[in-house]
């Protein structure tokens, strides 16, 4: 099921982030905004809580295996007004995450953009997502 | 016994139209800053700049060294404080420009104002006196009472926290806020905020504004899994694993 998905045009996505303030919990420097990484797999996890959400994947590694990668999410009332709610997605559910991965190489990283089962692409309202390149 | 009732009647007259609960406007209902992000402000209804505190001097070195650490962090993209990391709230006055919208609850007697980052909430006690600064424990949103200048609504604060400060800002125990609430529109809320305070060399002015939002309902917030932290270097981290929301 290993595949890569190249998103070239964001221009929905610029659409739907005009919904959403452009605030801050925190600091976003821990991720690397240079790069992106596309995440393919099953949902371990979807965790609707303050200060942020959660989404675990367990993703395709590109050698018949897989690894848990943890995503953060923004809060879940900015997710809201995006378009989100606690069951957007669901443990089991496959989907393709594009992150920007942390600077400190743990599994893991912000969560930029998820395509669903059903094809249709969420953002969920990072703070000045321009800053953050889709390279993969 | 008619005149009895005449002059009952009379007073009653009297009073309603001494005090009509209309005498006031509503502010009643869901705000959120203005300009939101993104849209240009009416030049009408827009905030001011907010200027610098003026600090006096034994207080203005240690505020600019702060500074210069909050425009590196403010042009990494993060916040203007340490509180949300740690998922603390603003407090007074940083909460009446708290990054998520806000409600007011208006009655004659008590006006409540909650920002949806953390359900803060502060509490104003109308046509009270203004507590003296050392009978209040000190606390977030401090003790705060109000009453009405015709179309303005004025509320004094006083009590707020040491560590709770605006723009890294020092202050003293006896820091003093007052608030000046009138509508521009029938839709745009302005604050006019002055801190009068020993630590300044003059009060400290400025002002935000907020629009009336339609049928938005505040949304519950509450910290149960703040997987961030600040390491030994100063840089914020993540445990990638929480605890699953459990608390």
């Amino acid at each position: 099921m290993s595949r890569r998905l190249v998103l070239g045009s964001l221009g929905l996505a610029a659409i739907c982030m005009a919904a959403v303030p452009a605030a801050a919990h925190h600091s976003f420097a821990m991720f690397d905004n240079t790069r992106s990484v596309t995440l393919h797999g099953k949902v371990n996890y979807y965790q609707w809580t303050n200060p942020h959400a959660y989404l675990q994947i367990q993703a395709d590694d590109g050698k018949g295996g897989s690894k848990a990668y943890t995503l953060e999410m923004t809060s879940p009332n900015m997710l809201h007004r995006g378009g989100w709610s606690s069951r957007t997605v669901k443990p089991g559910d496959e989907v393709t995450a594009v992150m920007s991965p942390l600077r400190d190489g743990q599994p893991g990283g912000l969560l930029l953009v998820l395509t669903l089962p059903n094809g249709k692409e969420m953002l969920p309202g990072v703070p000045n997502a321009q800053r953050y390149k889709i390279t993969s | 016994m008619r005149s009895l009732s005449k002059a009952l009647l009379l007073g009653a007259c009297v009073a309603a139209f001494a005090a009509p609960a209309s005498a006031h406007p509503d502010f009643s209902g869901t705000w959120e800053r203005y300009p939101p992000p993104g849209e240009k402000a009416d030049p009408r209804f827009a905030p001011s700049v907010i200027p610098d505190p003026d600090l006096k001097p034994q207080y203005r070195a240690e505020w600019e060294e702060g500074q210069k650490t909050l425009k590196k962090r403010l042009e990494e993209g993060q916040p203007a404080g340490d509180n949300y990391v740690h998922c603390i709230p603003d407090g007074m006055p940083a909460m009446m420009m708290g990054m998520f919208p806000m409600e007011i609850f208006q009655r004659p007697e008590q006006i409540n104002i909650t920002q949806e980052a953390f359900n803060q909430t502060r509490r104003i006690y109308m046509n009270q006196k203004l507590p003296n600064w050392d009978e209040v424990d000190p606390s977030f949103y401090g003790a705060s009472v109000g009453h009405w200048e015709g179309d303005t609504l004025v509320l004094e604060t006083t009590g707020i926290k040491d560590d709770v400060r605006f723009r890294w800002t020092p202050h003293s125990d006896a820091m003093k806020i007052t608030e000046r609430l009138r509508l521009l529109a029938p839709d745009i809320l302005q604050d006019q905020i002055t801190v009068t305070d020993d630590y300044l060399e003059k009060p400290w002015t400025y002002s935000y504004s907020f629009r009336k939002m339609k049928d938005y309902k505040l949304q519950e917030y509450v910290c149960t899994d703040n997987r961030e932290y600040v390491d030994a270097q100063g840089n914020q981290r993540i445990h990638l694993e929480g605890n699953g929301g459990e608390h």
